[in-house]
């Protein structure tokens, strides 16, 4: 191989492996769920749930949280910004906030208690990973390979086949 | 000056039987189908920029002389593998498409270069080996997503893993991705929906198509399609130039699934690849290409006229006969049909000219022999 086909042939390795690795970073999508839920004992002290915050996401409202509830966005990337607009008590005038979290790569579902949050407590306090539930087993899927079908069963319809 | 030759209206219909053929049968089904319009041209524009690309894959093995791509499902399982990781690894929207690009490149290429070697120790039969490589390849793709994935190849999250602990579910949601790229940029006209960054990669294919046949080897790959002997003597490597076409082939093939798979939003895991050659080579021999010559316009005539079809069958099949699967029925026989026969009269044309060539020889010996 001549020694300029060489190069050109691993930039382009180069340039692929950066540009997944920027796809990975700037792709990575998160689950975001927002609690306006009291804490009742953070090294004695009580923060209380507003009476109500919405929440919207570029632009978007994506939740409109009462006392004890829960509301859910997605985004895409690490910078996450939100704008709340916070109800405090009942009869109060709503403030408006705008938030920016760094959330961690590893992480898919991001748990934010909104009044820890807003009272500056540290991280532990108002972040926590969303855990799903482990679902129930289902019943055997039907898998390729089982059976004399040679795995070819949903040969016939061409497109249909992809429920299209 | 020359005059130009007189248009034949058999040879027109003889070259163009099966586009017209299909263009009659859109004709006859559209009105009975009763679909509006708009939905029509809706569904027909979202076909468009799913399968598009996909098909166009098909273009670079025909112009190589190496026929229709039956291995192209090869590259869609390529694409598979590689949406299964960006599932896993929740990366969304087009940066999952893109890193999904990316990864099933190495796959792609991979499985072009071991279906390029074995077409060149079968040339002439390259379709039948591109076929057959389909349910090798098959095996080989269920024994890394059914075994591998979760045993050795680690996959994190349980919505996409069997609950046995390895292998992967039957279907994969790629709803992170779903409609990601036909959502860019789209615009609505008259309540069709036109999704114009689809058009866009697909206008950017069409480009390098033209684009590469003018180039160094695009020139070796016509020469090595339309003689694979002249073109060794003249110098071309023409194993290596097989050898490329096909890679070429697999590697848009993949990109192409993962077009169409983000537009459908999901798919099942052990049959999406498994018809996606048949489709698409028959959509583009209904386009009126060939075993041996298609063109872009092929493409998009065939989509067109194809998938016209696909959409209107069941709705003129309920018409006709109250049953919607008659219709169903109809679209899988002509499809299949279709195939048949551009086979039959490729095989029957190239008899026809070794025949003459044959005669053309006696006739020449002949004529030599009564000279001397």
């Amino acid at each position: 191989m001549k020694g300029k086909t060489l190069i050109i042939r691993l930039a382009v390795l180069a340039v692929a492996a950066a540009l997944a690795a920027v796809m990975m970073v700037i792709g990575r999508g998160h689950t975001l769920y927002f609690d306006n839920k009291t804490i009742e004992d953070y090294q004695g002290q009580e923060y209380k749930a507003f009476e109500r915050v919405v929440v919207t996401v570029k632009g978007e409202e994506v939740a409109k949280l009462g006392k004890r509830e829960r509301g859910m966005a997605t985004w895409i990337g690490q910078d996450f910004k939100m704008v709340l607009e916070i109800t405090e008590k009942k009869g109060d005038e709503p403030r408006i906030e705008e938030i920016s979290i760094q959330l961690p790569y590893g992480v898919d579902g991001v748990v934010i208690n909104l009044p820890a949050y807003l009272a500056g407590l540290p991280e532990d306090a108002w972040f926590s990973e969303f855990v799903p539930m482990v679902e129930e087993e289902p019943s055997e899927e039907d898998l390729p390979g089982e059976g004399d079908g040679f795995g070819l069963e949903g040969d016939m319809g061409l497109e249909g086949d992809l429920g299209v | 000056m020359k005059l130009k030759k007189n248009f034949d209206v058999i040879e027109f219909l003889k070259n163009n039987l099966v586009p017209i053929m299909f263009i009659i049968i859109c004709a006859i089904c559209i009105p009975l189908s009763g679909l509006s319009p708009s939905y029509l041209l809706n569904e027909i524009v979202t076909r468009m920029g799913r399968n598009i690309f996909l098909i166009l894959s098909l273009l670079i093995p025909i112009m190589a002389g190496m026929g229709l791509n039956f291995g192209m499902t090869l590259g869609a399982m390529a694409g598979q593998i590689a949406l299964i990781f960006v599932t896993d690894w929740q990366i969304w929207g087009i940066p999952g498409v893109v890193l999904a690009m990316i990864l099933s490149v190495p796959l792609s290429v991979l499985f072009g270069l071991v279906c390029g070697k074995l077409m060149n120790m079968a040339k002439g039969r390259e379709m039948i080996v591109g076929y057959m490589m389909n349910y090798t390849g098959t095996g080989f793709y269920q024994l890394i997503v059914l075994y591998l994935m979760g045993l050795i190849i680690p996959i994190k999250h349980t919505s996409i893993r069997l609950p046995r602990g390895y292998g992967i579910r039957t279907t994969v949601n790629l709803t992170s991705l779903r409609q990601c790229l036909d959502n860019e940029f789209a615009i609505f006209f008259k309540g069709v929906k036109i999704p114009v960054l689809n058009f866009i990669i697909i206008a950017g294919l069409c480009l390098f198509v033209v684009w590469f046949r003018r180039t160094k080897l695009g020139q070796d790959m016509r020469a090595v399609g339309q003689d694979m002997g002249v073109a060794q003597a003249a110098g071309i490597n023409v194993d290596r130039t097989r050898i490329v076409a096909i890679i070429m082939s697999t590697v848009l093939a993949g990109f192409g699934q993962i077009i169409y798979l983000q537009n459908i939003g999901n798919f099942p895991t052990y049959t999406a690849h498994s018809q996606i050659g048949m489709f698409c080579i028959a959509a583009l021999l209904v386009g009126g290409a060939s075993v041996e010559k298609a063109s872009i316009g092929n493409v998009f005539l065939g989509v067109i006229l194809f998938h016209t079809m696909f959409i209107v069958a069941p709705k003129a099949g309920v018409t006709i006969t109250g049953d919607a699967m008659i219709g169903e029925y109809f679209r899988v026989f002509v499809s299949y049909g279709v195939i048949t026969l551009a086979l039959v009269m490729y095989e029957i044309k190239k008899r026809r000219s070794r025949s003459l060539g044959g005669a053309l020889l006696a006739q020449a010996q002949r004529e030599g022999g009564t000279q001397s």
